[in-house]
């Protein structure tokens, strides 16, 4: 198998994230509006990554990891489309999200790579190279989704909301303390104290019991939610449900507010320059 | 006894019986899962078995003389169409994937194949399905991997035991099959 040394270059920021300072914050800020205005016109999402360097990694590789981490497209309807770049490597992919390979088509990406984006990179002009490409992956892609009022709402009743609460809320919370916590042995410790308390309240033989099984429990359960916890945090993905609290969207002015969890399956095309 | 100990029995049985139930559910639905993404793998597999004709088809002239290589991808098309059972797939596709990289090296040979149009095209085609092949594939193990690794250890094993989970097996690609042919114009 592939040994990927994929890393998360980061969370994004904006439709364009320019890791390496290839393109100014004039031009950048041209894309963004352009990217900005055609995911509010088709919901399309079109992400521009510039890394420094792919590590070692393969670019499709990479593309495909960044595509499942920040989850581009919205989830419906997996309308997003990465366009990466890396520029130690001299490499690009555009990687096309399930929803828009008929779009979008393998020999049209990489036509787009080898006209808009070579000539343009062989010329250190990363910014227009960009430009173009989007513009043509624009054309391609518009017809296919149309925007739809309030995409990505939760919208689940609230009757239901609350009856899960009650059930689940006492060990929801407790979780997420514990997931948060450093240690992933607190839980266990709460078992136990758990227990010690029910020897006073009942007998020493049941308290003894009880806390051996709790302290399991609160052992395993600790373990579990530290590590997805950490797992999650650390590639900057979606928690799991259980953490409560969610995942601060961050919607300000009409701008860039995340990704719309869309996914991909290697589709697209790959060059070099 | 007393009553309260009873109770907490009572609690211990419950929790078990929980933890169960969620265990079996979470068991199902990681199968399903796995499931779900092997159909994933077939599709993109099906889409690497209709393209070969169309490539066959529009170098075959020019390489008259390569008649092997067209046999071999011949033979194991067939046998990928025929092969019912995953594991026949599997092991038909890595013969396919093998015949299919051995053409691709034979056409670098050929360097005037790569100036038409319909060759580029279909080649940029293939190289995008065997990307997708990949993609699928890992994500294949990936929840193999997960899933094995739960109904391994303590003490969803004992339970996976009770419920007749079974472990679910690896893709094995061929060895140098890995990676998907690379082409490069």
């Amino acid at each position: 198998m592939l040994v990927g040394a994929y890393y998360n270059p980061g969370k994004p920021t904006g439709f364009v994230n320019d890791y390496a300072g290839v393109i100014d914050s004039q031009q950048k800020q041209a894309l963004e509006t352009k990217l900005v205005q055609f995911e509010k016109d088709t919901s399309n999402e079109i992400s521009v990554v510039i890394i420094p360097s792919l590590k070692g990694d393969t670019i499709e590789n990479f593309a495909v990891k960044l595509f499942e981490d920040w989850a581009i497209g919205k989830k419906d309807n997996d309308n997003g489309i990465l366009l990466l770049v890396a520029i130690e490597d001299r490499k690009m992919r555009i990687e096309v999200g399930y929803g828009l390979e008929g779009a979008l088509t393998d020999a049209q990406s990489y036509s787009i790579i080898v006209n808009d984006l070579q000539p343009a990179f062989r010329a250190n002009d990363y910014a227009g190279g960009i430009s173009k490409a989007i513009d043509d992956i624009i054309l391609a892609t518009k017809g296919e989704y149309t925007a739809t009022q309030n995409s990505s709402k939760n919208s689940s009743g609230v009757n239901f909301e609350w009856i899960f609460f009650l059930v689940f809320g006492l060990p929801i919370w407790l979780s997420s303390v514990l997931a948060r916590s450093r240690s992933w042995w607190a839980g266990g410790v709460i078992g136990v104290v758990m227990g010690i308390i029910l020897i006073f309240v009942f007998s020493l033989v049941v308290g003894m019991i009880a806390s051996i099984i709790l302290g399991l429990l609160g052992l395993l359960l600790d373990y579990n939610v530290s590590k997805s916890y950490g797992k999650a945090k650390a590639t900057g993905g979606v928690m799991p449900w259980w953490f409560g609290g969610g995942k601060s969207g961050g919607f300000g002015g009409g701008g860039f507010g995340g990704f719309g969890g869309g996914s991909s399956g290697g589709g697209g095309s790959s060059g070099g320059w | 006894m007393s009553k309260k100990v009873w109770l907490i029995v009572l609690a211990v049985v419950v929790l078990v019986v929980l933890y169960a139930g969620g265990l079996y559910n979470s068991l199902v639905k990681d199968n399903e899962n796995i499931n779900g993404q092997w159909a994933q793998v077939e599709t993109q597999y099906q889409r690497r078995f209709d393209l070969i004709p169309n490539l066959v088809n529009s170098v075959k002239g020019a390489m008259a003389q390569e008649k092997s290589v067209f046999d071999a991808i011949a033979e194991a098309r067939t046998k990928y169409g025929s092969a019912t059972t995953p594991e026949a797939k599997v092991g038909a596709a890595n013969q396919v994937e093998s015949a299919l990289s051995r053409l691709l090296v034979v056409m670098e040979n050929y360097p005037q194949l790569k100036s038409i149009d319909t060759v580029q095209t279909l080649m940029v085609q293939l190289e995008g399905t065997e990307n997708r092949i990949s993609t699928e594939r890992g994500r294949f193990n990936d929840l193999v991997k997960t899933y094995d690794a739960k109904i391994k250890t303590i003490p969803a094993n004992i339970f996976a035991k009770i419920f007749g989970f079974a472990e679910r097996a690896y893709f094995e690609s061929q060895d140098g099959s890995e990676t998907a042919p690379k082409v490069n114009f």
